[in-house]
């Protein structure tokens, strides 16, 4: 889509203020963008609309309409306006990104010059990008970056991605459910126990499964226990992962969680892992109809419709029951992922007990952006990236939920934004600033296997959960089955070469 | 004058082979490499992909499951689109409106298309299983058991493909020759035989063309199983496109996939051939 | 009475086989008035009584918020799919004569050998052909162009006009070339007067399949194009994020196969007066 025609008016006036005015010095109205007010610093609308791009293209590669894809959109068309730029965006699904950007990037072809795509993927684009120059790293904006986010954007040593959002996966459960003493009464009668937010995966598959098939909101339809992304490529590896991490993630083994990564050996058909798998598949019978080919869409419609009682992926489904008009709005809450009271610890070879239950949250994901190396335009291209994320936008970005915009800031993480700018409840609020700032700061994270060849690897995990997920296999053959396919990938691509990518993921969990 | 015969072959032929000749060498050459996501170009390895390619289990079962699908598929648009053909061809009212109408549904574009069919099978949102409560068959599982899953696949197909058949077929209908038949109503014979001896025996060639394009044309079935199902549940759908696909664009095996493309390709060649004959032969005799 | 039942039986199968065919796009019309909470419910048909209304669908279509327009991606479309179905039928209807009039011979290659490898064109899997067609494009420097496209798109239709033509003309009678022939008209001549002005329902037939093939195609439309040049189905899926818009993709269904199902209209028109007669024998 190209984006329509400056509109004229506005950048005459513009262009006359900023010739009359020093732009240090300018105090000027930048509310008409949709923002509240624009914050000084080296991308702040001031500074942009003081640049002068004008006979100049900049090519953007994008998500689809909305996640990502509409803010990439608007900002692209303001920063066209503020700069004379002519700004051309293309929007692609996230299933066919990959390959897009692939091929120019394989054949040599300078076909994007800024890149939007999922941060997991810097493993195989890595050596396509450029590096952030330092001037922007020290930017207002990126300098509050949380140090998750920019070690997500770090590669070898330099900083390779533009951090413009913050993804992860945590626990969303329907808060108006838990909360009901007739549900609380019932649940006890099935199980014995209190109905508490489950701490377990194990908690998780019980309570969805005493809620199942029942109609536990009294609108006369149908509730079930739990949606979740089962559907085999279309990101349940990512839903697969969240389950098996605290089961597989030993807070005190270092050294890799996807492979050890002295030896390459892949780790997937470990005894964590193949427990996390069973849980998954003892899961299936409290989903939906349906629920066990779930993509995200689906999850998202089934739990931001108000359809199941809990699911876990990223923001969006939250966000969906969030939604003004939304049934569910103000009924729903956050927390962090269940975790595991046993927790296989590969070094001794044993299951250890936790009391407290291991929690191993999920960095996963992440829109991220780049600016490719062979760009005739990098300059451009980097204030484009720094407009984006500049703080006025971003805080503007993330009151549109569908904009796919999640809090990567320190100040992202204040329930008082929510409650003042969206109109949330302050439990909800409160109980999503918190998930979100816990797993941020929390210990035992577990990132993407961001290596090259991450997508062989990936598909090659999810159809093997996917033959245990259908019966056509046990959890331990599926998994072992991966684990010789995962060898065979390392083997081709060079145990040192993969080593030397993972080695970069491995530091950032064990930092 | 004869001459003049390669002015209406070549510049067909010649624009083809043009735009054809230089992806199908690359094709060809790029199998021999091991062109991934990590080692673009066009290094040599000689046979090692297709050594791959002949212990890649998940390939053949691709490649059998696609051969019994697009039978099984083809078959039914064939027989459905013949008994629609017959059944509009003549005495009925309102046959221009029921042609136009079973004509329409190859005109959808397959990739939106398929999206709108994964809602319509989606088993607590769509609309099919709440039909099918109140028709008393009770809903069904359409996208997480593996039989209902390939019929889901099979009833997309059928949709879309079956207006194929139906063209060509009412088309070869409506150009018959009159006399064979009342020579059959002088014989005395009845709607069957005069379909058995006259009509069948004249559709024949015709029919032959319609389903080797088709059994070509299905055999490609990729978009409808990426959006309805990934291949699952297990691997209970992979077709050897989807195969492909997998491989080559969400892996990017450039070369392996190559690999398994060509395969494919000698595959089909030889098996179209094989069909053709058989088809020809069966007409034939009769 | 045995004839009414049969009679009975006709219209039933007729009208269930209408309803299926109807079914999706009863579905479509519907749920392109919906919003996400129109959706979410369960499965609904009526606006007002089981869900309350919304143009969203329709205006992420045509420039409104959150959505594209598809008004430049649907005029390309029509560029490529006109241009590439004219060349293919042009190049393929005097292809398929020359097949079915004279004989060639290479070696051990016969005409039938020649018709099959055109035909033999639309076995390869899209997927593989993406590399090698992006790197002859970026050669002939028409990556992201019209023109590039159009290239690209004859291969795959100049196949199915030639397999239609071919059928065609074999069951043209030859004596209306030879009539010709011997009032001394070359054969260019013949095929021009004579044989090309009786061809109509053969390329009636033939250019519907360019025309659907070509207007259909998403694969190569999206691996060589960058930011500039974008068609229809391309632009439609831009709609298609982390939630899949039902709504949206409704709306964006209807408005594609809005211009061919004309061509259905058309198509049945030739079908109707018998003008289809030997465009398939």
């Amino acid at each position: 889509m190209t984006t329509t025609k400056t509109t004229v008016l506005k950048r005459a006036l513009y262009a006359a203020t900023a010739l009359c005015l020093p732009a240090a010095a300018m105090a000027q109205d930048y509310s008409s963008y949709g923002i509240k007010e624009d914050v000084p610093g080296a991308c702040s609308f001031a500074a942009i609309d003081a640049k002068d791009y004008s006979g100049r293209t900049l090519n953007i590669i994008t998500h689809a309409i909305p996640v990502i894809g509409e803010p990439t959109a608007l900002h692209a068309q303001q920063f066209q306006e503020l700069t004379g730029a002519t700004v051309n965006v293309v929007h692609v699904p996230f299933g066919d990104l990959f390959q897009r950007i692939m091929i120019p990037f394989q054949t040599g072809q300078a076909a994007y010059d800024v890149l939007f795509y999922a941060s997991l993927w810097l493993g195989d684009f890595n050596p396509y990008f450029a590096e952030v120059p330092q001037s922007y790293q020290d930017s207002s904006g990126m300098m509050s970056v949380t140090p998750t986010y920019k070690g997500v954007a770090t590669w070898n040593g330099k900083m390779l991605q533009y951090t413009m959002d913050g993804d992860r996966h945590y626990l969303k459960y329907r808060a108006d459910v838990f909360e009901n003493p007739e549900m609380q009464a019932m649940f006890k009668e099935k199980t014995g126990r209190d109905l508490t937010v489950p701490a377990t995966w194990e908690e998780y598959n019980e309570v969805a499964a005493a809620f199942n098939d029942m109609d536990f909101d009294g609108d006369g339809q149908p509730n079930f226990g739990s949606a979740e992304v089962t559907k085999r490529d279309d990101l349940m590896f990512s839903a697969f992962i969240s389950r098996v991490a605290p089961y597989a993630k030993h807070p005190d083994v270092k050294g890799g969680f996807f492979f050890d990564l002295e030896t390459m050996t892949p780790l997937v058909n470990t005894p964590g892992w193949v427990h996390g798998l069973e849980l998954f598949v003892e899961a299936q019978k409290s989903m939906p109809p349906g629920g066990t080919s779930f993509g995200l869409g689906d999850e998202i419609f089934s739990f931001g419709g108000g359809q199941t009682l809990m699911s876990y992926s990223w923001d969006d489904a939250f966000i969906q029951a969030m939604q003004e008009d939304s049934p569910i709005r103000n009924k729903v809450a956050a927390a962090i992922l269940p975790g595991a009271h046993e927790v296989w610890n590969r070094d001794t070879g044993a299951w250890d007990h936790f009391d407290e239950p291991n929690r191993a949250p999920y960095v996963t994901w992440g829109w991220s952006s780049a600016v490719a190396a062979n760009s005739q335009n990098q300059d451009m291209a980097f204030d484009y990236l720094c407009f984006f994320a500049n703080e006025a936008n971003t805080l503007s970005d993330l009151q549109i939920g569908r904009f796919g915009v999640n809090p990567y800031r320190d100040t992202h993480f204040d329930p008082a934004f929510y409650e003042t700018e969206m109109g949330w409840d302050a439990a909800v609020a409160e109980s999503y600033a918190t998930t979100l700032r816990d797993i941020d700061g929390g210990a035992n994270q577990v990132f993407d296997l961001r290596v090259p060849g991450v997508g062989e690897f990936m598909s090659s995990l999810a159809a093997g959960v996917a033959r245990a997920m259908s019966g056509e296999a046990s959890a331990q053959e599926a998994l072992d089955g991966v684990a010789a396919e995962w060898g065979q990938i390392v083997d081709r691509i060079g145990a040192d070469r993969v080593r030397a990518a993972y080695a970069n993921v491995v530091a950032l969990e064990d930092r | 004058m004869y001459r003049q015969k390669y002015l209406f072959l070549l510049p067909g032929l010649l624009v083809l082979v043009a735009i054809i000749l230089f992806p199908l060498l690359f094709t060809i050459r790029v199998s021999f490499s091991s062109w991934d996501v990590y080692n673009p170009g066009l290094n040599w390895i000689g046979g090692d992909n297709f050594t791959r390619l002949l212990a890649d289990s998940r390939y053949w079962q691709a490649l059998v499951r696609l051969s019994l699908l697009t039978l099984a598929t083809v078959t039914l648009q064939y027989v459905l689109g013949f008994g629609l053909a017959l059944l509009v061809w003549r005495d009925i009212a309102a046959r221009r409106l029921f042609r136009v109408l079973f004509l329409v549904p190859m005109m959808t574009t397959p990739v939106v298309m398929s999206v709108i069919w994964r809602t319509i099978f989606h088993e607590s949102l769509g609309p099919l299983n709440p039909i099918l409560d109140a028709l008393g068959i009770g809903a069904q599982p359409w996208l997480s058991q593996a039989g209902h899953a390939l019929a889901a696949v099979m009833i997309v197909e059928i949709w879309q493909w079956t207006p194929f058949m139906f063209l060509m077929l009412l088309a070869g209908l409506l150009s018959l020759p009159q006399e064979p038949y009342l020579a059959a109503r002088i014989d005395g014979a009845g709607p069957i035989r005069t379909f058995l001896s006259v009509t069948f025996p004249m559709m024949a060639a015709i029919s032959t063309g319609a389903i080797l394009i088709r059994l070509i044309e299905a055999s490609k079935l990729m978009e409808t199983i990426y959006v309805l199902t990934s291949g699952g549940p297990g691997t209970s759908t992979e077709t050897t496109s989807y195969y492909i696909y997998i491989r080559g664009m969400r892996d990017f095996q450039i070369g392996y996939s190559a690999a398994l493309s060509l395969t494919y390709l000698v595959v089909m060649i030889v098996s179209l051939t094989v069909i053709a004959k058989a088809l020809t032969r069966m007409v034939v005799k009769d | 009475m045995k004839h009414t039942s049969y009679l009975a039986l006709k219209y039933l199968v007729v009208l269930a086989w209408s309803a299926f065919v109807v079914f999706p796009f009863l579905w479509m019309l519907s749920t392109s008035f919906k919003s996400a909470n129109g959706v979410t419910g369960g499965a609904t048909w009526l606006p007002w009584l089981q869900y309350e209304p919304s143009t969203a669908g329709w205006s992420a279509l045509f420039g409104g918020p959150g959505g594209v327009n598809i008004l430049r991606p649907y005029l390309n479309s029509v560029i490529v799919t006109l241009s590439a179905s004219a060349l293919s039928l042009v190049l393929g209807t005097l292809a398929a004569y020359g097949l079915s009039r004279f004989t060639f011979r290479a070696g051990p290659v016969r005409n039938g050998d020649i018709t099959f490898f055109f035909i033999s064109q639309r076995i390869m899997p899209p997927i593989v052909l993406a590399i090698p067609f992006f790197l002859m494009l970026k050669t002939l420097g028409l990556l992201d162009t019209l023109t590039g496209l159009i290239l690209v798109y004859i291969a795959l239709l100049l196949p199915i006009a030639v397999w239609v033509m071919v059928d065609f003309f074999n069951s043209v009678p030859r004596g209306l070339d030879e009539m010709a022939w011997m009032d001394g008209c070359t054969p260019v001549v013949t095929f021009l007067r004579v044989i090309l002005p009786n061809a109509m329902p053969g390329l009636v037939v033939a250019g519907m399949f360019c025309l659907i093939f070509g207007w259909n195609d998403f694969f190569f439309a999206f691996t060589l194009t960058f930011t500039k040049v974008q068609l229809l189905p391309v632009s439609i899926v831009a709609l298609n994020s982390s939630v899949t818009p039902w709504w949206a993709l409704s709306a964006a269904a209807i408005v594609s196969v809005a211009p061919l199902a004309v061509l259905a209209f058309v198509v049945e028109r030739f079908l109707s007066r018998g003008g289809l007669a030997g465009a398939v024998r």
